[in-house]
């Protein structure tokens, strides 16, 4: 049961994701073919896509932590043997989960200014919504950073270079 | 203060993701100062700002979802047939394949995994010395990268606020530079009886090498036609390949590209963390003086600019050997940029120096990532990747420092189209 309900949230994460870049493809391309072909454009759609790109990103980013596709200085996985290595890992998302909730409490303090001063609406929402993403995303980071450390797979053998581009196992 | 500083290196060397070592290092430096933490988030809020950003999302899928297909076999197959007949032949074709490869995917050792495979048997049954075509792979794993559209030629745009066009442009003549050197050498190199004669292709296989032809032209003549800003180009192809690779050659299954899809913004994602975390350390260095400390500092004892790029290249070697590149672009080029200013260096010509040098480091003993990847993917000790690729390092070094000293290769293109 409970797999099931969390193998449903990592596909609704992916089809999210993968939802938000071909938004990115489609509108740019529609933009392109409006401009080219009928001298037009609609005004919404630039400054959509520079938003969608940072809200995709970052959460793209979360799921690079399950996924361990973050980029890091990997030579000591090389180097060492696969003892230590386990603890380092341990090491290295102990301090991500931490540097990422205070980064989650610095995005708190940065909404909180924006709600009172912040600049006007920007595409129908507040302009504080649309930086809503920084607290989700770290804090999300954070949980996952946390998760990745106690699961059991970080014994497990070394990530290969070869997996770079694909699903985790 | 600095004993924490400390702590985070050697956070970095037990495989921390470096997002979240530069985030801590700019939490640290700006609490240091007595500056609010939300300072972090509005240097951050800042990539919403930035309309190139769009273009890295957009080919880093176009990379991957040609990299998933056959596209590479084709690339191959169809290099094979039109360029097989040269003398060194195969070993050209590698140089050329490999560079295109890499200009769509992006330097990750992609190009390594992907056509390593390929390459190596095709060249050692061609009678190739097993010691040259390990050393032609591990070193041609990272050309390309100055050729458009490359991702981290776009990062350095995005970071320096040069013009992309115009990088694009100038990365063109240096990148063919360093592939006539190394396709000479292959030459030089090749087996005394000749490559052999390549298999005959049915006309359909050659056919459907075609499809993938246009791409170039795409982005190329979109920009330099003035039709297309980068970002557009890249939508344009993102838009392209799909219907290629999915929809008339059905290389990648329909339900494959959600996964895709998803795999580019992982991707992507890894780099902008980077690149907003980095954003933050770079304020409070520039709020701090630093690069213009430095210069000060530096032009105490150097005044002459060639012995600055001098001494440039000599550190960027050493960054590109132990960074990978994307982290090396955000957390240097700011620093950089005003100093190289102040030494009368061309923005661009700085660039296209910046990732010579970085692409160099890839395979730059002892802990260029490319040697590791090589080393890994074809089941070889290091040492032996170390001695194959020495050769090749000598010559890319050249071309390092014929890009070095002579700014017009880089920036002759653009004063002709600029």
């Amino acid at each position: 049961m409970r797999t099931s309900i969390l193998s449903i949230l990592r596909r609704l994460e992916e089809g999210f994701l993968a939802a938000l870049l071909l938004v990115m493809i489609l509108l740019s391309c529609l933009q392109i073919f409006l401009r080219l072909f009928f001298d037009s454009g609609l005004i919404w759609i630039d400054p959509l896509l520079r938003h969608l790109v940072v809200w995709g990103g970052f959460f793209g980013a979360v799921l690079a932590v399950s996924r361990n596709k973050h980029i890091s200085l990997d030579i000591s996985e090389f180097l060492l043997p696969a003892r230590y290595i386990v603890w380092l890992r341990l090491v290295a998302r102990m301090s991500g989960c931490l540097v990422c909730a205070v980064l989650t409490y610095a995005s708190c303090l940065f909404l909180q200014s924006e709600m009172e001063y912040g600049s006007g609406d920007f595409l129908l929402l507040p302009s504080w919504a649309w930086s809503l993403v920084f607290p989700l995303a770290f804090a999300a980071m954070s949980l996952r950073f946390l998760l990745a450390a106690l699961s059991p797979r970080t014994a497990g053998a070394s990530i290969t270079a070869e997996e770079c581009f694909d699903e985790p196992a | 203060m600095n004993l924490l500083k400390f702590l985070l290196v050697g956070l970095a060397l037990t495989g921390t993701p470096l997002f979240v070592v530069i985030s801590a290092l700019a939490l640290i430096s700006f609490y240091s100062v007595g500056i609010d933490f939300s300072v972090v988030i509005i240097e951050m809020t800042r990539l919403a700002e930035t309309p190139l950003l769009l273009s890295l999302p957009l080919f880093i899928f176009t990379g991957m979802l040609l990299s998933e297909s056959g596209a590479p076999q084709r690339i191959l197959l169809l290099s094979r047939t039109f360029f097989g007949w040269l003398p060194g032949g195969l070993a050209v074709i590698c140089l050329i394949v490999c560079a295109i490869f890499t200009a769509f995917t992006g330097a990750s050792g992609i190009t390594i995994f992907a056509l390593g495979g390929l390459l190596l048997p095709a060249l050692l049954s061609d009678g190739y010395q097993q010691r040259f075509s390990m050393g032609l792979i591990t070193s041609s794993g990272s050309l390309g990268l100055l050729f458009p559209p490359s991702l981290p030629l776009i990062l350095y745009g995005v970071i320096s606020q040069s013009r992309i066009d115009h990088l694009f442009l100038a990365g063109l003549l240096p990148g063919l530079l360093m592939l006539a050197f190394l396709m000479a050498y292959a030459m030089f190199k090749s087996p005394v009886q000749g490559d052999r004669p390549p298999e005959p292709v049915s006309g359909r296989q050659l056919r459907r090498c075609l499809w993938e032809l246009p791409l170039p032209v795409i982005i190329l003549g979109g920009i330099y036609g003035g039709l297309l800003v980068a970002s557009e180009a890249a939508a344009v192809s993102a838009l392209y390949v799909i219907v290629v690779e999915v929809f008339i050659l059905r290389d990648v299954a329909v339900a494959r590209l959600p996964k895709v899809l998803c795999s580019s913004m992982v991707l992507f994602g890894g780099i902008l963390v980077i690149l907003a975390a980095s954003m933050a350390t770079t304020n409070f260095l520039i709020d701090q003086q630093v690069p213009q400390r430095l210069f000060d500092f530096l032009q105490h004892y150097i005044s002459s600019k060639y012995t600055f790029l001098l001494l440039l290249n000599i550190f960027l070697l050493m960054v590109g050997a132990l960074l990978d590149i994307f982290s090396a672009l955000v957390l240097i080029v700011p620093l950089i940029l005003p100093i190289a200013a102040g030494y009368d260096i061309h923005p661009i010509h700085l660039g296209i120096i910046f990732l010579t040098n970085l692409q160099i480091g890839y395979c730059t003993p002892p802990v260029g990532l490319n040697l590791f990847l090589a080393s890994y993917r074809f089941n070889r000790p290091i040492i032996e990747l170390y001695r194959a690729s020495l050769p090749f390092l000598g010559l890319l070094l050249a071309t390092l420092v014929l890009i070095t000293y002579f700014p017009w290769l880089s920036l002759f293109l653009i004063s002709l189209w600029g």
